[in-house]
């Protein structure tokens, strides 16, 4: 696979807190226009992974180039590249949605004008209409998960990065969600999705990964991955016996 | 950043603007009209004209570090830092963003406090140039540590230690109230080794052009404390102490 075909790469990465080891030696790559599904049970090192990728957590060893840039030799241009929604809210809670979404824009550059007119784009494609002016904190936690959807998608990043997009939101969203998500994978963006919602993983990727205890164990094509079964089924099997 | 951290400012505005105005009033009252209407003059200034630079001094600088102590460390718990982590902006860039929004808040301070004081009758300006350079300098030094204590914290209440046990104590002690030259030799150059008396000597000369210290060394204290902190604010985000994991 060459490497310009790659919005991600990830090369013997090692991630440790203290002594704890989270991830050792890992390494994946994943290509652009790709919709990547990655899975593992809690504390398998998914988030930790996350974290690496768009600067949050520092790298112990190891390296990672997103578009070709080194997340931490040259960390503007490559975060740059990366949307984020998290699975924790991690926002000025006092703020309101628009605000925040103005905010965001201007850490990435954008003007005035364009900032105003991508944020009611936003506003509207995730029915935040009616709660464009409370404050974070007033929200319901599927508008809350909206708010920060809608942060993540502000500048348009080639790599979006969806962590539990969909937790807490109700069905219809939920479904319109992944319409939404299908439509911007297909215009090009790459989009890896973290889910407990094993439906959501079957649905939306084409690719999907297992990571237990910091290893990489499996990597399939969706197809693969459910071709003895769910992906529930498949899941289960690979992580079996895994204690919490 | 700047327009974020000074829609925070408004935000909690009878907290951050108005308590320091109140406060700065009192002080001005009490001991500019009440106790220094029994006092002649002190180095050849009526005692309110002399006070009224240390008073405005002293809100300036709590402004400046509340502003950041306070916007970095609620960053931090909420993880709303992460926001900035993950944006494209340079370590350098999110410290100016911070520096910028409380020298705003001090500047905004400042004015209110001297319209106060013109009420009063307290306001002299014989340097301006030299006046806006102590109140942005000395918000400056101040941002800065507030930004040291914002990383530095681990709780809320860890956010004023340094204010209780180091910054009012020294500026108080710094010669707001006082002109050092009623000080016995010994507590004269002690004061003169606390850096906070160079902050409140040079902005009493800028207004009132009346200075009890080497205006160079005065200077050279300031402009060496921001190089100093803001190297070692830098050096901090840059490793990620306390902000990445």
């Amino acid at each position: 696979m060459s490497v310009s075909n790659d919005i991600l790469v990830i090369e013997s990465l090692t991630k440790a807190y203290g002594e704890k080891v989270v991830l050792q030696d890992f390494n994946l790559s994943i290509e652009k226009g790709s919709f990547f599904g990655l899975l593992g049970p809690n504390g398998a090192g998914k988030s930790t992974l996350i974290h690496c990728v768009t600067g949050i957590g520092k790298i112990t060893s190891g390296r990672i180039l997103v578009a070709g840039h080194d997340v931490e030799t040259d960390y503007q241009a490559a975060r740059r590249q990366i949307g984020l929604s998290p699975q924790e809210f991690n926002v000025d809670i006092f703020a309101t949605p628009l605000q925040l979404l103005d905010f965001i824009g201007g850490y990435y550059g954008m003007t005035a004008a364009l900032r105003k007119e991508r944020a009611e784009e936003l506003v509207t494609q995730f029915e935040l209409t009616d709660h464009a002016h409370k404050q974070f904190r007033e929200l319901s936690g599927g508008l809350k998960r909206r708010v920060t959807l809608a942060r993540a998608l502000m500048h348009k990043p080639p790599l979006l990065i969806l962590d539990e997009p969909t937790a807490g939101v109700d069905v219809e969203q939920r479904r319109s969600l992944w319409k939404y998500f299908r439509e911007l994978n297909q215009a090009g963006t790459t989009i890896i999705l973290t889910s407990h919602y094993l439906e959501e993983i079957e649905q939306l990727c084409s690719e999907v990964a297992v990571i237990n205890k910091g290893q990489l164990v499996v990597r399939e094509s969706i197809s693969d991955f459910t071709k003895e079964g769910s992906v529930e089924e498949k899941y289960l099997r690979l992580t079996e016996g895994t204690t919490f | 950043m700047i327009r974020r951290e000074v829609m925070r400012t408004f935000r909690v505005v009878v907290q951050t603007l108005m308590a320091p105005v109140i406060s700065a009033t009192l002080y001005i009252f009490i001991f500019g009209v009440v106790i220094g209407g029994t006092i002649d003059t002190i180095v050849g200034k009526p005692y309110i004209t002399f006070v009224f630079p240390g008073i405005l001094m002293l809100s300036v600088i709590n402004a400046a570090f509340s502003s950041s102590s306070s916007s970095f460390y609620f960053a931090r718990f909420t993880r709303s830092v992460e926001e900035l982590l993950v944006a494209p902006l340079s370590y350098l860039e999110i410290i100016i963003g911070y520096m910028l929004g409380a020298i705003t808040r001090s500047i905004i301070v400042a004015v209110l406090i001297v319209i106060v004081g013109v009420l009063f009758g307290a306001v002299t300006l014989e340097h301006p140039l030299l006046f806006l350079f102590y109140i942005m300098a000395v918000s400056g030094i101040f941002s800065l540590l507030g930004l040291l204590v914002g990383l530095w914290a681990k709780n809320f209440e860890q956010l004023s230690v340094l204010n209780t046990f180091l910054i009012t104590p020294l500026t108080y002690l710094g010669g707001i109230f006082y002109s050092v030259t009623m000080l016995p030799s010994t507590a004269a150059f002690i004061t003169h080794i606390n850096p906070f008396f160079y902050f409140v000597d040079g902005i009493r000369y800028s207004m009132i052009g009346v200075s009890e210290s080497n205006m160079v060394v005065g200077i050279t204290v300031i402009t060496g404390l921001i190089l100093v902190l803001g190297g070692l604010v830098f050096y901090l985000f840059k490793i990620g102490w306390r902000i990445r994991v």
